[in-house]
């Protein structure tokens, strides 16, 4: 219910979080208590892409760390934050199980992985030329997910 | 849905004794006997049951859930299916972690494809976690599935005998309902199998099939590291170990380095990195991922990070790694559930293997003056 009220608005309101209170015949508390549980649910208004950097050690042995910073500078904001023209927000999250196409990011909840400096801001530039007009999709159909292929395959082993 | 059909001759007690025969173990990371948790949730009275199949992998380094859904859905539907039918639920859940929502649409239409298949009369239905390490645990799940905080509850009583709304529920992990399928249909199942997580400093990362006791030479060799490996941490849980390319790969040979196998996902670390800084990223991780429920997990790991920024920092001494040390191990026999009981394996293990690297920072500080 959290993730649909969420993706309508793209945050918890305290209004939205009230529907479902009374929805769901549940004190408004425990939902608020839920919502600010989970790293997903966000209680305050989110820029129009939420990036969430992954800090897991596969990403962070395969330069993560300098990416990072990198994103910081060129966002202008600190892990956390929005930027000023409501466009941007940068969160560091936990592994999000693309280590094998490390370093990576979800862009709203899209992965963008096997980043580089040069392929970071290629695609910031793009997403600021576009202002939140297409679907992130569109922006990012080049850094799609590419699932590798087990070797040696299921049934040979078997 | 062959699996299913011979599954339906074999009948639920049928289903459990051939699976306990063919020696499935939970691939979550506990290696917990699959055939016995089905047999507790079976033998339990109740007038409902529930099973969930956890696809929750936040384990960092691990990826293998995922490989599944992407590439062999229907078989882990399957999975669900006989277990359900072998405990007499009529009820199932996907357990899909937050991170993972863009897997959801997919998954959810072969779900549906394979349940109307089937014609069991079962419903699946798939829930999206938010991003939360802790849903792993078996009762921090359930409590997220019943839409409350996915804090971890004591045990007992375990999920099997008493879970979702109270009622006995069979947690598996998405790999383990795979395999399940696998086992009831070959004859020639192979119990040993299991799937390997390899990233890092690596060239080839990707998830490998090989049977346990694989020589780590040979999962080496296909991971192509571009240096010298030094170490490699089981996930972030299990503990970091040196890398000796003529070791076998199997629970016990892992356990003797005091380090804990996990799901297999294997991080490889080359020399140009110091295993301090890894720690530090994976003690971050835990600071970051404790539920706060109990005292030792929220307030431990927080001192853990704390001591690592100033080891890094080059302002420690001796005492600080004894510290760390004996704060670790008081973390991990104090806590509720597992998150905590492993969140300090990572330093106990590095500081056993890797001194020298630990060494260097508290040098740092005497050459700086």
């Amino acid at each position: 219910m959290l993730h649909e009220a969420q993706e309508k608005a793209g945050y918890l309101s305290e209004g939205s979080m009230r529907a479902v209170s009374e929805s769901e015949k549940i004190p408004i508390s425990r939902v608020y208590g839920v919502a600010s549980f989970y790293t997903m649910f966000h209680t305050a208004p989110q820029g129009k892409y939420v990036i969430e950097f992954c800090g897991s050690p596969s990403c962070v042995l395969n330069n993560g760390v300098k990416l990072e910073k990198f994103l910081e500078q060129e966002l202008g904001i600190d892990v956390g934050q929005t930027t000023k023209d409501g466009l941007f927000s940068f969160y560091k999250t936990s592994c999000i199980g693309c280590c094998d196409e490390a370093p990576a990011m979800l862009l709203n909840g899209t992965p963008c992985t096997k980043l580089t400096v040069e392929s970071l801001s290629e695609l910031i530039g793009k997403l600021r030329k576009d202002n939140g007009k297409k679907k992130v999709a569109a922006v990012t159909a080049k850094a799609k997910i590419k699932a590798k292929k087990a070797t040696p395959k299921k049934a040979k082993t078997r | 849905m062959q699996a299913l059909e011979k599954a339906r001759k074999l009948g639920p007690e049928g289903i459990i004794a051939l699976l306990e025969k063919k020696g499935l173990q939970g691939r979550g990371g506990a290696a917990f006997p699959t055939a016995k948790k089905w047999r507790t949730c079976r033998d339990t009275p109740a007038d409902e049951r529930f099973v969930v199949c956890n696809a929750d992998e936040g384990e960092p380094g691990t990826f293998k859930d995922k490989f599944i859904i992407l590439h062999n859905a229907r078989t882990m539907v399957e999975g669900i299916l006989i277990a359900a039918l072998a405990v007499g639920a009529k009820h199932c859940f996907i357990y899909l972690r937050g991170e993972y929502g863009y897997l959801k649409d997919k998954l959810e239409k072969q779900v549906a494809e394979v349940v109307s298949r089937s014609k069991t009369g079962v419903s699946v239905e798939v829930v999206l976690g938010a991003g939360a390490y802790i849903c792993g645990e078996e009762t921090a799940l359930v409590n997220s599935i019943m839409g409350l905080r996915g804090t971890a509850n004591f045990k007992p009583p375990i999920p099997a005998v008493c879970g979702l709304w109270g009622k006995p529920t069979v947690i598996n992990n998405a790999e383990t309902l795979t395999c399940a399928a696998q086992a009831i249909l070959f004859d020639n199942w192979n119990p040993d199998l299991r799937l390997f997580s390899l990233s890092g400093n690596i060239a080839n990362p990707g998830v490998y099939e090989f049977p346990l006791g694989v020589k780590l030479s040979t999962l080496i060799d296909l991971a192509r590291p571009q240096r010298k490996l030094k170490a490699m941490s089981f996930g972030c849980f299990g503990g970091i170990m040196p890398v000796d390319e003529q070791m076998r790969v199997t629970p016990e040979t892992i356990n003797m380095e005091k380090c804990h196998h996990g799901a297999y996902s294997i991080i490889l670390i080359d020399d140009s990195n110091n295993v301090v800084d890894i720690a530090y990223s994976i003690a971050k991780f835990y600071c970051y991922e404790s539920c706060g429920k109990c005292t030792p997990c929220r307030e431990g790991t927080i001192r853990i990070l704390n001591l690592l920024k100033k080891i890094r920092a080059g302002d420690a001494t001796k005492a600080d790694l004894t510290t760390i040390g004996e704060l670790a191990a008081h973390v991990q026999d104090t806590s509720l559930c597992g998150l905590g009981q492993t969140c300090g394996n990572h330093i106990l293990t590095s500081l056993q293997h890797f001194p020298q690297d630990y060494e260097y920072f508290l040098n740092k500080k005497t050459k700086g003056k």
